[in-house]
């Protein structure tokens, strides 16, 4: 019911309106370069509020998206030329996270104008004068950023390019996946089993904690094995059986590489059981991750039930096609289809408390002191927590849909992490969920990253 | 008041008139394919078949709600306003599970201290209730005392009838909205019971125990919760869809300027919901934190009320991402008492 939402700050007054720019710049290289057109008394627009931090490396996404929540027209962020960070690599790090960020704001339709990167030295005064009186008159272009986008009409929330699938028949490992359970349990190789079991409504599956190989026959497996069973491998109430044995899907296998990689379990901790997987059931049809799943095993999965059965690559563009025609709309449309998304967020978290790689023991978004994003669940509160999800998941996401599964408004949010997956694959050529010894994209660089969209 | 029942040819004619005699009206319509209310504007824009998948809580209790606001002068500080409340509203198609959880919502809220920001919304709120022909697969309102026809909370309910809809006015609210509608209502009377009985007998058998609310405040300490609970994700969802968990947390939102202070839903399922400032927790585990959602619901709630606070709509059975049902949990844990 967000027509019933009060707190979306009115429309300015179009007749007064000044663009307020936020410029985030590092101290060695750009705020000296201000400092210096300042000196040499170059004219250059008052609308700029420079925010002037360490090292371009320091300029964390949450600060330019908070900037935009508190009322930015626009946001500059600016640094040193490569090669020139006074903390060598500092920059080279920005350069990426802001080369998803940037993608990321194109996704949604938010006008290129108002979220401008620059590389400004200490000696470039000029520059900085130039690139300031540049940015703001793209923002008078575009003019003040409006409470509701707006005028999203009547455009469907899922693309028909790729139409629903039937789901096949699921393979019958249920005996054996009993029997497996019960012998690593027999054999105290693990002291729960998490699979799956019958759930309490008709043709539902639901998590299963086995302690004794006498419950094995709990187990079960078809096509509504839809949860991505890796997210309780962090969880308190089951760790506090010690070693965990996890039934895994290959999607769901690629969530626990994610939290190997990053440190989260120990391998000896837990045993995989991997099953094979030929698609689940959401919403009555082949869930779009599986048209384009090719069931393959990460290295690291410890078992496989009926490894000879030849599994079947069910092809097609899945997410890819709905991207496509995301991108096709025209940036306001696009940017009005996905306010009509977030103004359903209820901001119930529930995307976050699902995701296997969502595991923050105090998450960015229940901090108060310093509020990193506000808690309304209006326009700009609900932008800023979506960018903030689909943010922190870059790079990291491995695709299981849980999230979007779970999000009781139905938003779009596979459409906003396969983006990401799509950016940094082409990119940074990283593929999520692959090999646990692999750095994540975002915390290393290359010397040659792009940075066409830097100034 | 005269004839307290009225017959009309369909739930459709009703909302038609009501929205010819100029009422502002929020009814479940199909958002992004599923059910949701908002503001409709012709007829056709209604979906009376099935059941949202947020409950009517909100209009009465806004996912965000502004208390008040401030500003920061020289000297001193301006107050600004809490919200101002939305215009009345028809809230039409209420299903007897949601419409009796706003009567449980008027109970806690308006229990003094009165809280005057719900109340301020709630008066403004004619209640036009929708009973269920087609119960779902989680519905479970039989299991705690209503029914598919229940009327409570609702200021007029519509029966679906094989001739028509049967429309019993239940309030002075909703004798004054028949006073509008004119000749889309003419008097006249019909016995629901045969819909009630053929609706109930369509449900999932579901119930509650004899004794759940002190098997439940006996079962308090069993370790067994963190079995019950083990899946539980805390994601909160349960109690986002619920018609009748009101819990919220209150938040400043504020920069140099000024800022607003804000009332937003909170559930007992998150671990910030109980979170000190020294750092303890006194709900430390999910176990714990699901724990309170049933004995709320089941114990201390009926025993302060003497009915459950739940209506048995089913949605948190139906939407919880990880398969649990708490008239199952809730019985279970009883019953290991026993
Ligand atoms: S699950 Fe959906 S409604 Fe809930 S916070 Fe996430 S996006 Fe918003
Ligand atoms: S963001 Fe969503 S799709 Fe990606 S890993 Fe998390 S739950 Fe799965
Ligand atoms: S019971 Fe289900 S819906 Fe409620 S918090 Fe737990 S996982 Fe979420
Ligand atoms: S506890 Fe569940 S079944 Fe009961 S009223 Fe709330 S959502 Fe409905």
């Amino acid at each position: 019911m967000s027509t019933e939402t009060l707190l979306t700050p009115s429309a300015p007054d179009t007749a007064t309106w000044k663009p307020r720019l936020v410029a985030f710049v590092c101290n060695w290289c750009t705020y000296t370069g201000a400092d210096l057109a300042g000196t040499s008394r170059t004219e250059y627009p008052a609308n700029v509020r420079i925010v002037r931090l360490p090292c371009s490396g320091r300029i964390d996404p949450h600060f330019i998206i908070r900037a935009f929540e508190q009322g930015a027209d626009g946001v500059l962020v600016s640094g040193c030329h490569p090669g020139d960070c006074h903390y060598t690599a500092g920059n080279y790090h920005a350069r990426r996270k802001f080369m998803v960020l940037h993608a990321l704001a194109e996704f949604l339709g938010i006008e290129p104008e108002r979220l401008q990167f620059s590389w400004v030295s200490a000696a470039e005064g000029r520059k900085w004068a130039d690139v300031v009186s540049d940015v703001v008159a793209g923002l008078l272009r575009v003019g003040p950023v409006q409470p509701t986008w707006g005028g999203a009409g009547e455009l469907p929330v899922r693309s028909l390019s790729e139409p629903p699938r039937p789901v096949p028949e699921p393979l019958d490992v249920v005996g054996e996946l009993r029997a497996t359970a019960q012998r690593w349990l027999s054999d105290c190789r693990v002291d729960v089993f998490v699979g799956y079991g019958q759930g309490s409504l008709p043709g539902r599956l639901r998590p299963a904690f086995i302690t004794s190989p006498d419950e094995v026959d709990q187990l079960v497996w078809n096509e509504h094995a839809v949860n991505n069973l890796a997210t309780y491998l962090t969880r308190g109430l089951v760790k506090r059986h010690g070693r965990v044995g996890l039934l895994v899907k290959s999607c769901d296998a690629r969530a626990v590489v994610g939290l190997l990689q990053e440190r989260q379990i120990e391998r000896e901790q837990v045993t995989l059981l991997g099953v094979p997987c030929i698609g689940v059931e959401v919403d009555g049809a082949l869930a779009p991750k599986c048209h384009t799943c090719d069931s393959a095993w990460p290295a690291l999965v410890d078992e496989v039930l009926s490894a000879e059965v030849p599994l079947t690559p069910v092809d097609g563009e899945g997410l890819a096609a709905e991207i496509a025609w995301v991108e096709k709309m025209s940036p306001a449309q696009r940017r009005a289809w996905w306010q009509a998304q977030f103004d359903r967020c209820l901001r119930c978290y529930a995307c976050r408390a699902v995701c296997p790689l969502c595991y923050c023991s105090q998450c960015i978004a229940d901090q108060s002191r310093p509020q990193w994003v506000s808690k309304s669940s209006d326009g700009r509160g609900n932008l800023a927590w979506n960018l903030v999800r689909a943010f922190h998941l870059a790079g990291r996401c491995v695709g299981c849909g849980e999230c979007t599964r779970v999000c009781p408004s139905n938003i779009r949010l596979d459409l906003l992490n396969a983006k990401l997956a799509q950016v940094v694959r082409d990119e940074f050529g990283y593929v999520a969920g692959g090999d646990p010894d692999l750095p994540p994209p975002l915390t290393t660089y290359l010397l040659e990253d792009h940075e066409e969209f830097i100034r | 008041m005269s004839p307290t029942t009225y017959l009309a040819d369909s739930a459709q004619a009703v909302l038609t008139a009501i929205l010819a005699a100029g009422q502002r009206v929020v009814a479940p319509v199909e958002q992004a394919g599923l059910l949701a209310f908002a503001h409709v504007e012709q007829a056709e824009q209604a979906q009376l078949i099935g059941q949202t998948r947020a409950s009517a809580k909100e209009l009465a209790f806004p996912r965000t709600q502004r208390l008040f606001g401030y500003r920061f002068g020289n000297p001193g500080v301006e107050l600004l306003p809490g919200e101002e409340p939305p215009a009345p509203t028809v809230l039409f198609g209420v299903r007897p599970c949601d419409a009796a959880g706003l009567a449980i919502l008027d109970g806690v809220f308006g229990a003094e201290p009165a809280d005057a920001p719900y109340l301020a919304r709630r008066a403004r709120i004619t209640v036009v209730g929708l009973s269920c022909d087609q119960p779902q697969a989680h519905c479970a309102c039989t299991a705690v005392g209503l029914s598919p026809t229940a009327t409570d909370g609702s200021d007029l309910l519509l029966t679906p009838l094989a001739e028509g809809v049967l429309v019993e006015v239940l309030t002075a609210r909703g004798a004054a909205l028949v006073d509008l509608l004119g000749e889309a209502l003419r008097p006249g009377a019909a016995d629901k019971a045969e819909v009630t009985a053929r609706a109930e007998a369509a449900m999932a058998p579901r119930a509650l125990p004899a004794g759940l609310a002190d098997g439940l405040a006996a079962a308090f300490g069993e370790a067994a919760w963190a079995d019950a609970a083990a899946r539980c994700l805390g994601c909160g969802t349960c109690a986002f869809v619920c018609p009748t968990c009101h819990c919220f947390d209150v938040v400043d939102e504020s920069n140099l300027r000024g800022g607003q202070r804000l009332r937003v839903w909170d559930a007992c399922q998150f671990g910030l919901f109980t979170l000190h400032a020294s750092g303890h927790n006194p709900r430390a585990d999910q176990a714990a934190r699901y724990r309170q959602r049933a004995l709320h619901k089941f114990s201390y709630y009926p025993r302060a009320h003497g009915r459950p606070m739940c209506v048995g709509c089913g949605r948190c059975v139906n939407a919880c991402p990880a398969g649990m049902d708490i008239f199952e949990v809730a019985a279970t844990a009883a019953a290991g008492q026993g």
